[in-house]
Order: C-alpha cells, then sequence, then structure tokens
C-alpha cells in the first residue's frame, strides 16, 4: 500500500492530455536528422574494420574496456563482478588474470592510472576500488566510500595525483592521492541527475562529465580556495550524455548521447581571435558539428584516438562506427566522414570502445553479449 | 532554484529526475473497510481527487500531507521541492499567527492570544545589517521593530544560549577526555552538535557509528527552545503552548531540527521552537510589504533575564569562528582543565583547504590537544572516513556542513553581485570578529539559571534542558519506495 | 498524519480476454514461427499489479493492442497505461514489465517498454528512466526491489 504524497499544493492535470494518444509503431527513431551536406568521398576516407579476436570469458554484460597505457595489456569488467585481465602471447590475447572479491555488485568502469602501476574500478556497490601490483599480483588495496550509491565511472588525471568517479547521487567527486591515501578534495553537485561519465584533459588537470541531466561539464580546480568550480556546461544534446572523450590536443570534446548524435566541442579561449565572448575569462566550449543519422540508437561510448585522430562510436543498435575529420575540414565549422561501419560487431548493445594507445588502428569493444572483440581499422 | 539547505543535505537529495507529484512517496498501512468495486477516482479540473463511490456519491479526498517530521524520519531525501514548501510553509505560517493574534486582540479576546516569541541569532543578523548596509545593533533593533510591528510580544537574543551550549560542550569534553584516559567508554573525537545539516547526514548515512560521537549538548536553538518554553513560560505564568516561539537562523535545515520529535512535548502539543525563519524569508517577507529593513522603527532588542544584561549591546559574539567558537572555547577549557595551561589565543593551521583548520597543544614535545574545525562536506567526508579507518588523531572537531561554517549557513542573504560570495563571507567574517566578544563564564545570569532553574550543573534536570540523543535512521527498504 | 486514503482504491476492473487459440503449425518444432504481439501480451498480461491483488490485464494497464513486435528489426515495443495519471507506481510497473521481457526473450530483442502517450503526468521522465539500461541493470541489483518485482511477475 502506498500514498502518492504531492508536494506541490495543485496537481494541475489537463484531462485533454489523457483522451487519445496517438499509437505509434515501432519504426527506428526519425529525428535522427543528417544536418550535413554529403559529398563524395575522397580516396582515404573509406575503411573497414576487421575481427582480430574475440575474447570470451565474462560472464553476462560486459560494461567496458580500458587499455594498460603501454597498450599491452587489456581490462575488462562487467556484471560478474570481476576484472580479466588479457595479455598478449604471440599472436593471440589471452586471460591471465581474474581480479574477484573486489565489489559486491557490477563493476562498471575500470581506469588505468597513467603510470600502468594502478587499476581502479567503479561499481554499483557505491564504492570504487584501487588495485595495485605491488606482490607481483594486483590486490584492491583501497576501497573508496563516499558515494550513495551507484558509481558509474572512474578516471586518473594524467599526474596520477588526482582521481574522480561520478555516481547515480549526481555528485562528482574528486579525491587526492597522497602516498597511497585518498582524500575528498570536492564534491560537485552541478549536474541535476545521475552522472554518468568522467574524463580527464589529456595534459591538464581539467576534468569533463557526462549526465542524464542531457549535458556536459567541465571543472577546474580555484587555486584561490582549493575548491574546485564548474567553468562550463555543454548543452545541445536532448537526452543523457553517456559518454565524452578529449582529442590528443585538449581543445576539442566529443560527446555522445541517447539522443543517437555525437556532437564536436570546440575550446575558445578569452581573447580568440574569432570573437567568441568568454565570461570571467573562462575558455567557452562550442558546439562545431554534430553527427546526426548515422546511429540508429542510443551511443553508449566513444573513443578519440590521440595518435590517428580517428573516433570510434559504441551503439545500441550493435554497431561499431568509425569516423575521422575530413581533410580539407575547416576548424571552426568541422567535417566529419564516417569511415566504416561494423553492423553487428556484436550481437546485442556495444557499450565500449577503446583505442590502443600504441598500435594504431588496434580497437577493442565490449558487449552486453558477454564478449569482448579487438579490431583492426585499416584504410582502404 | 539554488537550496538554501547545506550542501550535505542538498547530496542526501536522491529526487532523482522524479517530478514533485511523484517525489516522495510514504508507505502506509491502510486497513480495508470495504472491499467493493466500481469506485472510481476523478480528477477536478482545479486538482482536487474526487471518489465517485457507487450510485454517483461523491467523495471529497483529503490531500496527503508530509511534515518535517516525516522527511526526518525517511531515509529517502530532502528534495527541493520540500524546500520550496518549506519556504513557503514558514513564511505564512508566521504571517497566519502574527495575523491571528492580532484578530483576537481587535476583537477584545488578547487573552486567548498566543504569546510570541522571537529569538535572534547572531549570524543572520550580521547577514541583514550586510545587506542592508546598517551597524549591526541598529540592524537588531530594526528587526525588533519589524517583529515588533507585526504583533511580536518579545525579541530576545541568543546569546544565552549559546553561552549555555559553549559551557555545556567544555565539560562534556572534560567528561569524555578523562574517560577515554581511563579506557572508558568515552568515544574521542568529540564532534560538535549544533549543525543540524551534519547530525542529519550522520544519521541518516552513517548511522550507529558516528553517533556516539557527536556531543550530546543540544544546539544553541533548542537550549534557547528548552529556556523558553520551560524557564520562560514559568516566570511568565504561561503554559507552553501558549507562548508561539520563533527562532531566527542561518539555514533551512534549523527548520528540520526544530521539528525533531525530541524537542516536541507529547503532553502539552508544544514543540520547543515553533516557527524558524531565516535571513532570505524576513527579506522576502520585508521587500513584499515594499520595506526596508532601513526604513523599519527601530525597538530595542528585550532582555527578559533578572541578572544584568552583561554587555550595554543588542548582540554580540563569541571568540573563535564565526559558526560560535566550538573548537576555541573548549580548546581554552582543556588545556586548562586538563593540562594547567592557562593560554590567551588559539592559532590555528590550515591543513589540505581553508575549511580545514588544526590546532594542538604540546608539552613536553608531546602533542596532547589535537583540535580541529571542519567545514563543509568533503572535509566531513575525510573526517568520518578517517574515524571509520582508526585514522583520526582529534579530540575535538567542530563541525559545520556549510563551507566556511554557519556565517554561510544555506539561508543567508545571497550577495546582491552574484559574482561575489567569497567577498561577502569575508566581509561577515570580520563583521563577526569586530563583534564584542563575551566569555560565557562571564554572564552571570547563565550561573543564575544554573543554580536556580537546573537545579546545579549535574542535575537530571540539567540533562533533560540542555541535552539530546541522536537516532540512527534505518534505511527504508520497502520497494515501494526505492529510488532507482 | 492522516493517509486515509489510497492512490486509486476501487480502481475499474476489465474482462480477461480468453486463452491464445494455439495452432498444429506453431505446435511443431519443424516450423519457424515469429514472435506476435499476442504471445508478447500473454507473457505481461498476468503480471500483478503491484499494490492490487489484480493483474495488469484486468486493470486495463496493457492491452494486446498497445504491443508492437517488429520481428524482422528484433524490436518490441509495450505501451502501458498506468491506472490514475499520478500513479506512483508507474514506474515499477514499467520495470516489471520490462524484465519480464528481458527473462521471456531471446537477448536479440532491443525492448522498449513506454506509458501510453498522455496517461501519466510524468511521462517523459518516466520513460527516460525505463530506457536507461544502466539503471535498470541497477534496480535489477536490488534485492527489494527485484523481490517486490519477482512477486509480481508471479502468476499464481
Amino acid at each position: 500500500m502506498h500514498v502518492c504524497v504531492s508536494t506541490f499544493a495543485c496537481l494541475y492535470y489537463s484531462l485533454s492530455n489523457v483522451s487519445l494518444g496517438v499509437y505509434q509503431p515501432c519504426l527506428p527513431r526519425l529525428h535522427c536528422v543528417c544536418v550535413f551536406v554529403t559529398r563524395l568521398k575522397k580516396k582515404g576516407e573509406m575503411g573497414k574494420l576487421d575481427l582480430i579476436q574475440t575474447l570470451s570469458g565474462h560472464e553476462g554484460r560486459v560494461w567496458n574496456v580500458c587499455w594498460h597505457p603501454q597498450g599491452n595489456t587489456l581490462a575488462s569488467c562487467g556484471e560478474d563482478k570481476t576484472i580479466r585481465l588479457w595479455f598478449k602471447e604471440g599472436s593471440k590475447w589471452v586471460n591471465k588474470d581474474i581480479l574477484t572479491e573486489g565489489h559486491q555488485r557490477t563493476i562498471r568502469e575500470v581506469a588505468w592510472s597513467s603510470c600502468g602501476n594502478y587499476l581502479a574500478s567503479a561499481s554499483f556497490d557505491a564504492t570504487t576500488g584501487i588495485w595495485d601490483k605491488k606482490g607481483g599480483q594486483f590486490d584492491c588495496i583501497s576501497s573508496l566510500e563516499g558515494h550513495e550509491n551507484e558509481v558509474k565511472s572512474v578516471a586518473w588525471s594524467k599526474s596520477g595525483q588526482l582521481l574522480s568517479t561520478c555516481s547515480r547521487d549526481k555528485s562528482v567527486w574528486i579525491w587526492e592521492v597522497i602516498e597511497d591515501e585518498y582524500e575528498c578534495a570536492a564534491v560537485l553537485n552541478a549536474h541535476t541527475q545521475d552522472v554518468k561519465k568522467v574524463v580527464w584533459h589529456p595534459h591538464l588537470d581539467i576534468l569533463a562529465s557526462a549526465s542524464y541531466d542531457n549535458t556536459a561539464k567541465l571543472f577546474k580546480e580555484d587555486v584561490a580556495d582549493n575548491d574546485w568550480i564548474c567553468i562550463a556546461t555543454l548543452s545541445s544534446h536532448t537526452s543523457t550524455v553517456w559518454s565524452l572523450a578529449f582529442d590528443h590536443s585538449g581543445t576539442r570534446l566529443a560527446t555522445c548521447s541517447d539522443d543517437c548524435t555525437v556532437k564536436i566541442w570546440q575550446e575558445y579561449l578569452s581573447n580568440n581571435s574569432e570573437g567568441i565572448v568568454t565570461p570571467d575569462n573562462n575558455p567557452v566550449w562550442k558546439c562545431v558539428c554534430t553527427l546526426s543519422g548515422y546511429h540508429t540508437r542510443a551511443i553508449y561510448d566513444i573513443s578519440w584516438c590521440h595518435k590517428t585522430h580517428l573516433l570510434a562510436t559504441a551503439c545500441g543498435d550493435d554497431a561499431i562506427r568509425i569516423f575521422k575529420e575530413a581533410e580539407d575540414s575547416e576548424k571552426h565549422t568541422p567535417t566529419f566522414i564516417l569511415l566504416a561501419t561494423c553492423a553487428n560487431a556484436h550481437t546485442q548493445d556495444v557499450n565500449a570502445v577503446a583505442w590502443n594507445p600504441s598500435v594504431p588502428g588496434l580497437l577493442a569493444s565490449a558487449s552486453d553479449d558477454g564478449e569482448v572483440k579487438l579490431w583492426q581499422y585499416e584504410d582502404n | 532554484m539554488s537550496s538554501h539547505f547545506s550542501s550535505v543535505l542538498q547530496l542526501t537529495d536522491l529526487d532523482d529526475f522524479i517530478t514533485p507529484s511523484q517525489e516522495c512517496i510514504k508507505p502506509v498501512k491502510i486497513e480495508k473497510t470495504q472491499v467493493g468495486t466500481g469506485a472510481k477516482i476523478k480528477i477536478q479540473e482545479d486538482g482536487g481527487y474526487v471518489q465517485v463511490e457507487e450510485g454517483g456519491r461523491e467523495r471529497q479526498l483529503k490531500k496527503v500531507e508530509i511534515s518535517l517530521a516525516d522527511c526526518l524520519a525517511c531515509s529517502g531525501c530532502i528534495t527541493s521541492a520540500e524546500s520550496v514548501l518549506i519556504s513557503q510553509q514558514s513564511q505564512t505560517e508566521l504571517t497566519r499567527i502574527f495575523q491571528e493574534t492580532k484578530s483576537l486582540h481587535e476583537a477584545g479576546q488578547g487573552d486567548q492570544a498566543k504569546l510570541i516569541i522571537v529569538s535572534l541569532s547572531v549570524q543572520p543578523i550580521l547577514s541583514l545589517a550586510s545587506y542592508y548596509q546598517l551597524p549591526v545593533d541598529e540592524a537588531a533593533q530594526r528587526l525588533t521593530g519589524y517583529f515588533k510591528q507585526l504583533g511580536a510580544n518579545m525579541v530576545v537574543n541568543m546569546n544565552i544560549a549559546d553561552d549555555f551550549a559553549l559551557l555545556e560542550n567544555q565539560v562534556e569534553f572534560i567528561e569524555r577526555f578523562r574517560a577515554a584516559e581511563n579506557k572508558e567508554n568515552g568515544k574521542l573525537p568529540m564532534l560538535t552538535s549544533s549543525c543540524p545539516g551534519w547530525v542529519c547526514y550522520a544519521e541518516k548515512t552513517h548511522g550507529q557509528f558516528i553517533l556516539p560521537y557527536i556531543a550530546k549538548t543540544k544546539s544553541p536553538q533548542q537550549i534557547m527552545g528548552s529556556l523558553i518554553k520551560t524557564y520562560l513560560s514559568s516566570q511568565l505564568k504561561r503554559s507552553p503552548n501558549d507562548i508561539y516561539h520563533v527562532t531566527v537562523m542561518p539555514c533551512y535545515d534549523k527548520k528540520l531540527e526544530a521539528s525533531r520529535q525530541d524537542f516536541f512535548n507529547e503532553k502539552l502539543q508544544s514543540h520547543d521552537v515553533d516557527c524558524v525563519i531565516t535571513g532570505i524569508e524576513l527579506q522576502s517577507m520585508l521587500e513584499s510589504s515594499g520595506l526596508k529593513l532601513s526604513e523599519v522603527d527601530s525597538a530595542s532588542v528585550d532582555w527578559p533575564w533578572s541578572e544584568k544584561k552583561p554587555l550595554d549591546k543588542e548582540i554580540w559574539g563569541h571568540r573563535g569562528s564565526p559558526s560560535g567558537g566550538y573548537a576555541d572555547h573548549v580548546f581554552l577549557h582543556a588545556a586548562k582543565e586538563l593540562i594547567g595551561q592557562d593560554l590567551s589565543d588559539v592559532h590555528y593551521r590550515t591543513l589540505r583547504n581553508p575549511d580545514f583548520k588544526e590546532v594542538i597543544l604540546e608539552k613536553d614535545g608531546n602533542v596532547v590537544l589535537r583540535f580541529a574545525i571542519a567545514n563543509g562536506f568533503r572535509n566531513i567526508q575525510n573526517l568520518v572516513q578517517k574515524i571509520k579507518r582508526k585514522k583520526c588523531d582529534y579530540h575535538f572537531v567542530e563541525v559545520m556542513a556549510c563551507p566556511s561554517g554557519c556565517i554561510n549557513g544555506g539561508a543567508q542573504l545571497r550577495p546582491e553581485n552574484a559574482s561575489a560570495p567569497k567577498e561577502l563571507i569575508a566581509k561577515l567574517e570580520t563583521m563577526y570578529a569586530d563583534l564584542p566578544a563575551l566569555s560565557p563564564a562571564e554572564n552571570t545570569m547563565v550561573k543564575e539559571l544554573y543554580n536556580h532553574w537546573l537545579g546545579g550543573s549535574t542535575s537530571d534536570k540539567k540533562t533533560a534542558m540542555l541535552h539530546t540523543d541522536y537516532h540512527a535512521v534505518e534505511k527504508m527498504n520497502t520497494a515501494l519506495n526505492i529510488k532507482w | 498524519m492522516g493517509f486515509d486514503d489510497l492512490e486509486n482504491i476501487n480502481p475499474k476492473l476489465y474482462r480477461k480476454c480468453n486463452d491464445r487459440e494455439v495452432t498444429t503449425e506453431e505446435e511443431s518444432d519443424d516450423i519457424y514461427d515469429e514472435f506476435d504481439a499476442r504471445e508478447i501480451f500473454d507473457l505481461i498480461r498476468g503480471i500483478n499489479d503491484p499494490e492490487h491483488p489484480l493483474t495488469l490485464e484486468e486493470l486495463n494497464v496493457v492491452k494486446q493492442n498497445d504491443v508492437c513486435v517488429d520481428n524482422k528489426n528484433n524490436e518490441i515495443k509495450v505501451l502501458f497505461t498506468p491506472t490514475i495519471p499520478h500513479c506512483s507506481m508507474a514506474t515499477l510497473i514499467g520495470l516489471s514489465i520490462r524484465v519480464q521481457l528481458l527473462r521471456s526473450l531471446p537477448p536479440r530483442f532491443k525492448i522498449c517498454v513506454q506509458i501510453y502517450p498522455g496517461t501519466h503526468a510524468s511521462e517523459e521522465a518516466i520513460n527516460k528512466q525505463l530506457a536507461d539500461k544502466e539503471r535498470v541493470a541497477a534496480a535489477l541489483e536490488n534485492n527489494d526491489l527485484i523481490a517486490c518485482i519477482n512477486d509480481c511477475i508471479v502468476v499464481d
């Protein structure tokens, strides 16, 4: 038995809305309209994605994959509450380690520190695990508590001095790493909903987050009082922003969303020659390109290769797609071209994609079908 | 709209996307009296619900209401929608009471009217003084004038309750410290209890684990409640439920505190504090009647106590932090009582951020006292985690949910220039530091009350009047209530 | 506190439809037959309402006409109609339908469970939450919630 408690004195409800809803058959979402001028593709603007190997082992959905910064190890995690580490032996990737007993519930994401010595894991059990290989084997050396419920994402800053986590409790946390101790440096309540993803700028201590509130936000430390502040809000998506990725320079950001689009954002510093106004001298991020019409379902992840500059997307329509900025693209009105679509890359939703940091074109993907796959992208 | 709760309560805000009509579900057992079919519920155009029974008889359904006490008992959330509600409730409630009293007086039935007593805490006075660019004492006088004009019978300052709170914290700390030395169960560090945002967070999130560390001493607001509803009411020969007690406070969390069951006299159906009003609400009340505080007629703040007023001022402060100076007072007292050192000053060292400071006392090269002030959620978080991991070596921590403490309470007036909140905090801190400071021991009225009202400093009555308890809130796990 | 009313204490009841007739072709394992709306409806019509001892079919929350199956694209869409526009159980009902379909259907299907347009005050918000597979996955790891859903799904 329950009672619905109204907190508003007046619950106005128009009865005319109730009567006749028009039944809509289930068609692919039609609001994905291509906003680009299509042009003929030039040489080098086509490619293909070849499957190298399927990595089986996880039981149930695989949520995330992450490459070791040297590119020689892949970590994957999922519904089975384990982290699996895959190493290359000869020409084959094999599962050497299974890390268990770190979490009580689904492991949503794993992240290697940039030094490669630590692994962090974000779990639905509201904790973040820190794994260290001191004794030759990975052990969970700390469990960071504080979030009220599911931790959705975890990321290390380039320096390794900062760690960030985000959760359904709507908060983004910044942790300072001091000699294997993790202290909370900030709790950021800028988002109004579930925060899905956090990523650090490739060189600077600037954090980007993506949320169910349809926005992405950027944060940096206010040196005056060691507090972190939101310096930019990226609003344009019309539904959940699932993930985001910086390019190699950190001046561009790609976001992907439940609204079936990818958006490219360009940073404009104060006193920019384009005359874009920058309040408080904080950089402004403007959406300079929208990739719509390509994806037919929610896009769950995006990876921007810092070597090849290729963009890969993981989509709920089971496909992986590869994009690249056209060679004749303008900086402030860039054009991105779809180079390859791998339809049915998996038999169910693709949840994550990650470019290998050292081998150009090597891509890992994770899916609801329980598999991790390795792909090689080749220009045609 | 921005919430006027402390950031700690905002974090527990798990209303998710759900719109206010769905915000809060309170499961209740319903005794089914009839098993019938055919009755329907209709929604009327004005939003009211009507049940149409068989035969066409219509019955207006009562709107379910949720009280702050329900909020406290629920492990769910404090929602932003409720903050709207609370703010409206307090203002309309206050206006209603004042009008009711006025019309009773006008009808010649003044003997049936409630006696309205307003208690002023120092932080909102500073906030209003700064906003309306008035000297502090003048702001207190004009605010008093405003309340009198509305129909208040008495306006008093809360300094006397602050003094009780500081003295009780000192005594409690010494007891805990000695008990810990003798390996009895004196839980250290002792954490202050005057911030209801922090207490609420501890009760809902950390439960029995952290509550034993929190000081048993009531907050100044609730000590004031006991003082008004027990002592002053008997002096005035009025029943407690005959007095309507309003407090002027720096944050909304104080409203939650006032509605705790612990501070409700069931027999007399009387709350120690009936209504909490904050700086921003006062500003909006003034504005809605086209008034500026600087234009309201002044009146002196009342001093209903038998002993002489210790300072010729309307309102004063205490040494130390603008949250009430708990760390300062307890540190100085402990240095004297426990270590035998008479210190004149307390020097804090800023740690990781300006909201986390510590002060230590060394004797023969050993640290004998280690105190800290932790403000804001991130520092509370680190403190709690340190205690959990048994790595916290503090003896005493002054804990406030808001960064910069109570001077920056969630319902203090916002700066007109929205980009300068830090400048405003700095200004208010300076204003607080410039207030005349009184040592609680110098307040002869407090001594008088210990002797004659409480019957000494160890009596049961003292415990009842000045101490309280905390209750871990069980996580509700009825599926109907789970937000996912 | 006067909680003297259940949201919808006496909802209107509807007649259950007849059992589906099974054709000989369907009984034959040699013939590959596709899912149709009736089969999907049969999976969900027996789900109990969280607060009434009645099924979603009896309450007219689900109807066969509001089930759409696209075998070619592996898509199934179910629209449900809460009994009243402020029903706070709507998300739980939607989740129960979703869970029942996730458990019963081959994983290739993309399942979409939504409020029938115009029948709930928080329609958009509820649809968004039901479509968020991460939120659904997390909800299904909550033992109290899953116990409640199992109670709804179990057909006695």
